[in-house]
């Protein structure tokens, strides 16, 4: 097995394999929102899985917008909730 | 040299055939590992007939010719002289390819219909609960109700049984009986019946018994409402019944990504069901020299539709002859490929399930109310006018969730019907994928 990779979502460390996305990560860890809307500050978590609805998008390391379904999770990585 | 866009059935098949007849291919794909949605997996693809896509991988892993590129998103082409240019991005930075021919082979996503909740977090696409356990082995609930339309809920709903969920409820709109009225699609195609035989054993082996013409009418905080509807999506009466589940995936059928072929100036057309895909002639070609389009692009039809199509395409690019049986096999599928969408239509009645305060628009947040506000109110009369209002389709997803639904809610009330133009003008993005100003400064060509 290959060491597993630790990163931060909102400041709690979550645990996970290589390769697995952060959104996959973090619903591994039973928290399913990754976020909360910008006019009506709903919950939001993944809903295509594939890239194509942006709705799991997640801050990471400072940058915004970013798809957490896409993108494995990597050592040391902040991820925030967009807003 | 032969660019292939795209590493699922349809892709890898064109990839495969074109190296073997001698031509140079670039095979890009944005996922990790081949196999795109349909053969998405972790170490081994599971599934019915999954070594069909065990040889498929081990035939382009080991063909010197071809070149994969995976994790890249390609985000526009460019017509250069005779050459074609595919830009993408690949970890953070900006690179480009060159090739006199392209296959496109970009597959479809989930389709999804709007109801009170369905933007609340556990409703997602059957998709993407398939996507979280086979390329990420992680469940997406552990009390899971799969709903929608089509055969694609059998694999969602017994992959998640296996995994150790609970399925709770397996709900098709539709009747079975529908494909009775496709009778030569069976006929031509009995080897559909083993994939049958086999799901079934599975849905018995877990005790799931598929429930027919109901529908998930709302999800709030874990409790799903399922309600009965008529074959054109009304519901049917008043009476509902509670399940508690921590997720439903609800699934419409499958878009097809017109994204790079619409960049690449590929005419499209409005297929049976309503669907923008694109003209392609008997040879795969689209409506641009030297640019070819295999898989759900050209129409959805599933996974050996796509193998064919992929084939085909990959044979002509490299200047072969296709052979009748071949194109004879193409047209079995295809007869089965129009029985589907007669056997699983999406009925105008799921606009009732919406209330005011439905989301509509994920990405803006826009509700029905105000979508019916635009046309009411300030006189839109078409789906365009009725976005320029409300934003309903202008955020990140650039509609390509809500814009189909948009244009037949605006049609509902407006009493029309979408016509072929607005179903195309809104599938069109001039960019595929988000990109940095920055990056696009520094690109070097």
């Amino acid at each position: 097995m290959s060491e597993p990779v630790s990163f931060t979502f909102n400041g709690a460390v979550v645990k996970c394999e290589q390769g697995q996305s952060i959104a996959a990560a973090v619903i591994n860890t039973g928290t399913l929102t990754l976020r909360t809307t910008r006019f009506g500050e709903e919950p939001r978590s993944i809903f295509c899985g594939i890239g194509i609805c942006f709705d799991c998008v997640v801050v990471i390391d400072g940058v915004a917008n970013q798809r957490s379904c896409l993108i494995a999770a990597k050592p040391g990585m902040k991820v925030e909730s967009s807003s | 040299m032969i660019i292939v866009i795209g590493a699922g059935p349809a892709g890898l098949a064109a990839a495969e055939a074109a190296a073997r007849n001698g031509s140079d291919v670039a095979l890009i794909d944005s996922a990790s590992r081949l196999g795109g949605q349909y053969w998405r997996h972790r170490s081994t693809v599971t599934g019915f007939h999954s070594n069909r896509a065990d040889e498929l991988f081990a035939k382009v892993r080991s063909a010197q010719s071809i070149t994969y590129i995976s994790e890249a998103s390609v985000w526009s082409i460019e017509r250069e002289g005779e050459l074609i240019r595919v830009n993408y991005l690949q970890g953070g930075a900006e690179s480009s390819l060159t090739a006199e021919k392209l296959i496109l082979a970009t597959g479809a996503y989930d389709r999804s219909l709007p109801f009170p909740g369905w933007d609340q977090p556990g409703s997602m696409t059957p998709g993407a609960a398939q996507a979280l356990l086979k390329g990420h082995g992680v469940l997406a609930g552990q009390k899971v109700v799969v709903a929608g339309t089509g055969p694609f809920l059998l694999p969602v709903a017994t992959g998640l049984a296996q995994a150790g969920a609970n399925v709770v409820g397996l709900y098709e709109a539709h009747s079975p009986l529908r494909w009775l009225l496709s009778p030569k699609a069976l006929l031509l195609n009995i080897s559909k019946f083993g994939e049958l035989i086999y799901y079934a054993r599975l849905l018995r082996q877990y005790s799931l018994t598929p429930q027919f013409g109901r529908v998930v009418s709302r999800f709030d905080q874990g409790r799903v409402t399922i309600s009965r509807v008529n074959s054109s999506f009304a519901l049917k009466d008043m009476k509902s019944e509670n399940v508690e589940a921590d997720v439903v995936a609800v699934g419409w059928g499958f878009l097809p990504d017109l994204t790079l072929g619409g960049i690449a100036g590929c005419k499209q057309r409005v297929d049976s069901d309503g669907t923008a895909v694109f003209a392609v002639d008997a040879n795969q070609l689209s409506s641009q020299p030297n640019i070819w389009i295999a898989g759900e692009g050209t129409g959805i039809g599933g996974a050996d539709l796509s193998l064919l199509e992929g084939e085909i395409a990959g044979l002509v690019a490299s200047g072969q002859n296709v052979s009748s049986r071949l194109r004879r096999k193409r047209g079995a599928k295809q007869v089965f490929a129009d029985a589907l969408k007669r056997s699983y239509p999406i009925g105008d009645g799921w606009r009732s399930w919406s209330q005011k305060s439905t989301t509509i628009c994920r990405c803006e947040e826009v509700t029905l109310g105000d979508i019916e506000e635009s046309v009411v109110e300030l006189g839109a009369e078409d789906s365009r006018t009725a976005k320029l209002f409300t934003r309903a389709g202008m955020g990140l997803c650039q509609g390509r969730v809500c814009s189909r639904n948009v244009a037949e809610i605006v049609a509902g009330l407006t009493k029309c019907s979408v016509t072929d133009e607005e179903c195309v003008a809104s599938s069109n993005r001039p960019i595929a994928a988000p990109i940095a100003l920055g990056l696009l400064g520094d690109g070097k060509k």
